[in-house]
C-alpha cells in the first residue's frame, strides 16, 4: 500500500481541465501581506513557490524550457516524500480504526 | 420535489391498513416496507456505535482514496466512456406523447377519480411510479426528463415570447422553487388527497408553461424550474449522459468531477438544498422533533412558525456549514482559491449522497406498492377496494438500504478527491484540501443514519 509514489504516479499532463478550471479574477482571493507566486501564463497566484512550479508543469507543459521542466520533475519527486509520510500515517489511522471498531464491537455487541 | 419518506410512509401506512383489513397480513407488511423498521430489529448494536461505524466508513474511504495520487489514473477513470446509439426521433416523439398522456390521465383521475388516496391512480402514479421509480432511473440510468417532461413538450409547441431572462437571478429561482415545492409537500396532505395533488400539479403546470413561453424553453428549464434541475443533477450521477449531441456511456458518478456542473453560489445552494430537503423530511418524522414541536407550541409558538423556522434555519445551517468547510481548504491546503471556488468543485459530490438516500428511502415502498399501482391502473375509475401489496420483503433488505446510503457517501468521497486533484497542482495539497469536506460528510452520514434508525413518529400539527 505504501508503494513509492515517485515510481507509480503519472502526471496526466494531457488532462487539460487543470488549466481551464480556475479564473484568477473570480476565483482567487489573496490575503494582504502574504508572499505570492503568480503564474506568468494564466495569472493564478500560489502561496508557495513549489506549488507554482507544479502548476506550470501540469497546466502549461508546452510553454516551459528544459530547465523549468527539470525543476518541475525535481519538485514533483520531492513531493513524493511528503506523500510517503502521509501514507504511513494513513495506514496507521486505518489500522487504528479497524482494530478500534473490532474491539469495540467485541466489548459492546 | 425532493420527496421524501414522510408522505410516502404515510401512504404506505394507509395502504397497509387497507390490506390488513382483509388479509390480516398488516403486521408482516408493516415490518417489511420501511427502512426504519428494517434497520431496527436485527442487531443489538447500540445507536452510538451504529452511527460511529457509519462515520468511520466514510472517514476510512477518505484515507483509502488518499492513496490514489496518480493523476493519470484519476483522469483515466473520469475520461473512460464510449458513445452509444441514441434513440431515434420516433422514440423521442413516442416518449413526449406518453408524457403528455400520463399528465392528462393524472389530472383527470386526480379530479374525478376515487377520493381515497391509496386507491387513486394519480396518487400512486405520482408518488410510487414517478417519484419513487422514475426519479431513481434518472441517476441509475440517465436523465430522460427533458424528453418525457410534458410541460416542456407543451411549452415547446407554443410560440415563445423570448423575453430576456434577468441574468443576475442565476439559478436562485430554482433554489426558492425547490424549497417551496418540498414545503408544500411536507405540510399538506399531497399524498392523501388526489384533488389537492391534481390542483398543485395544475398550478405548477400553468406557472411552468407560462414561464417557459415567456423566457424560452431552454432558459426556463435550466435556471428556474426546480424539477428539471433536480433531474439534470441526478442525471450527472448516471452511467448514461449526453455529450457532443449524442449519448455516452461512462462510469456512474464520473461526470460529477466536471467543473461546469456547478457554476456559482446559486448552484451550490441548489445542490445543498436538494440534500437538505431529504434530511428535513426525514427529521420531522422523528420523536425528537415531535417532542420539540409540542414543547414549542405549548410555549405559545404557532406550529407553522416552528416548522418553517426549522426549515429555513436548517437550510441556512447546511449551506453555511458547507461553505465554511470549503473555506477551511484555504488554510489546510493551503490555497488562494476562494471558498466559493472550492465549494463549486466539491458540491457535485453531494449529488451522489442525495441519490444514495433517495434510493434507500424509496426502493422498499416502490416494491411494496407496485402491485397496488398495477391493480389500480387497470381500472382507475373503479379500483379494487383493497389494492394488493407486496408482502414480506426479506430481512436483508434493510441492510441493502443502508448499503445504498454508504455507497453514496463513498462515491462522494471519491468525487471530492478527484475534483481536488483537478483543482490543485500539489498532490498533498489536494489531499489536505479535503479535510473540511470530509468532516462534513462524516457528520452528515451520522445525522442521516440516526434519522434512518429512529422509529417514525407522525409529525404533529400537520397533514
Amino acid at each position: 500500500m505504501t508503494a513509492n509514489p515517485d515510481t507509480t504516479d503519472r502526471t496526466a499532463t494531457d488532462d487539460s481541465s487543470l488549466a481551464a478550471a480556475v479564473d484568477p479574477d473570480r476565483d482567487v482571493d489573496v490575503p494582504g501581506g502574504v508572499e505570492t507566486h503568480t503564474c506568468e501564463y494564466c495569472g493564478r497566484p500560489f502561496p508557495a513557490a513549489d506549488l507554482l512550479v507544479l502548476h506550470r508543469g501540469l497546466a502549461h507543459p508546452d510553454e516551459l524550457d528544459d530547465a523549468e521542466i527539470e525543476q518541475f520533475r525535481e519538485t514533483y519527486r520531492s513531493e513524493s516524500d511528503d506523500i510517503s509520510r502521509f501514507r504511513i500515517a494513513a495506514v496507521g489511522a486505518l489500522v487504528l480504526l479497524y482494530f478500534g471498531f473490532l474491539f469495540t464491537y467485541i466489548l459492546v455487541a | 420535489m425532493a420527496r421524501s419518506g414522510t408522505r410516502r410512509r404515510r401512504l404506505l401506512a394507509a395502504v397497509v391498513a387497507l390490506a390488513s383489513l382483509v388479509a390480516l397480513a398488516g403486521d408482516a407488511v408493516a415490518h417489511s416496507g420501511g427502512l426504519r423498521n428494517a434497520t431496527q430489529d436485527p442487531i443489538s448494536v447500540p445507536t452510538w456505535l451504529f452511527l460511529t461505524t457509519g462515520g468511520g466508513v466514510v472517514g476510512a474511504s477518505f484515507l483509502l482514496a488518499s492513496f490514489v495520487t496518480d493523476r493519470q489514473f484519476v483522469a483515466d477513470v473520469h475520461a473512460w466512456g464510449r458513445a452509444i446509439a441514441s434513440p431515434g426521433r420516433i422514440a423521442a416523439l413516442a416518449t413526449r406523447t406518453f408524457g403528455v398522456l400520463a399528465l392528462a390521465a393524472t389530472l383527470a383521475v386526480g379530479f374525478v377519480g376515487p377520493e381515497d388516496g391509496p386507491r387513486n391512480f394519480a396518487i400512486l402514479l405520482i408518488w410510487v411510479v414517478w417519484w419513487g421509480g422514475y426519479v431513481a432511473s434518472t441517476y441509475l440510468l440517465g436523465n430522460s426528463w427533458p424528453v418525457l417532461n410534458p410541460f416542456r413538450t407543451l411549452a415547446a409547441a407554443l410560440p415563445s415570447l423570448s423575453l430576456s431572462y434577468p441574468e443576475r437571478l442565476g439559478s436562485w429561482p430554482a433554489v426558492a422553487g425547490l424549497l417551496a415545492l418540498v414545503w408544500v409537500e411536507v405540510v399538506s396532505p399531497l399524498a392523501d388527497d388526489p384533488t389537492l395533488l391534481a390542483t398543485v400539479i395544475s398550478a405548477y403546470g400553468v406557472v411552468t408553461v407560462a414561464g417557459a413561453v415567456a423566457f424560452g424553453v431552454d432558459r426556463w428549464f435550466e435556471s428556474v424550474d426546480p424539477v428539471a434541475k433536480v433531474f439534470d443533477y441526478y442525471g450527472a450521477v448516471a452511467p448514461v449522459g449526453r455529450s457532443d449531441g449524442g449519448l455516452r456511456l461512462r462510469l456512474p458518478g464520473s461526470e460529477l468531477r466536471e467543473a461546469r456542473l456547478v457554476d456559482g453560489r446559486d448552484e451550490v445552494a441548489f445542490v445543498v438544498a436538494l440534500l437538505f430537503v431529504t434530511t428535513y423530511d426525514g427529521f420531522v418524522g422523528t420523536g425528537l422533533w415531535a417532542g420539540f414541536v409540542r414543547g414549542a407550541v405549548a410555549a405559545g409558538l404557532p406550529p407553522v412558525v416552528v416548522y418553517l423556522g426549522a426549515y429555513l434555519g436548517g437550510f441556512a445551517l447546511f449551506y453555511g456549514a458547507f461553505q465554511a468547510t470549503a473555506r477551511l481548504a484555504r488554510r489546510t491546503a493551503p490555497t488562494f482559491l476562494t471558498g466559493d471556488a472550492v465549494a463549486r468543485r466539491f458540491a457535485p459530490s453531494l449529488l451522489a449522497i442525495a441519490a444514495g438516500y433517495h434510493l434507500a428511502h424509496n426502493l422498499g415502498s416502490v416494491l411494496v406498492l407496485a402491485p397496488a399501482f398495477v391493480a389500480v391502473a387497470l381500472a382507475p375509475l373503479s379500483p379494487p377496494t383493497n389494492p394488493p401489496v407486496l408482502v414480506g420483503l426479506p430481512g436483508w433488505f434493510g441492510g441493502l438500504e443502508l448499503a445504498f446510503v454508504l455507497v453514496g457517501h463513498v462515491v462522494a468521497v471519491w468525487i471530492a478527491h478527484a475534483a481536488a486533484y483537478d483543482l490543485f497542482p500539489g498532490r498533498m495539497q489536494a489531499v489536505r484540501s479535503q479535510y473540511g469536506v470530509t468532516l462534513v460528510m462524516v457528520a452528515y452520514t451520522m445525522v442521516s443514519l440516526w434519522i434512518v434508525k429512529e422509529p417514525f413518529v407522525s409529525p404533529p400539527f400537520i397533514g
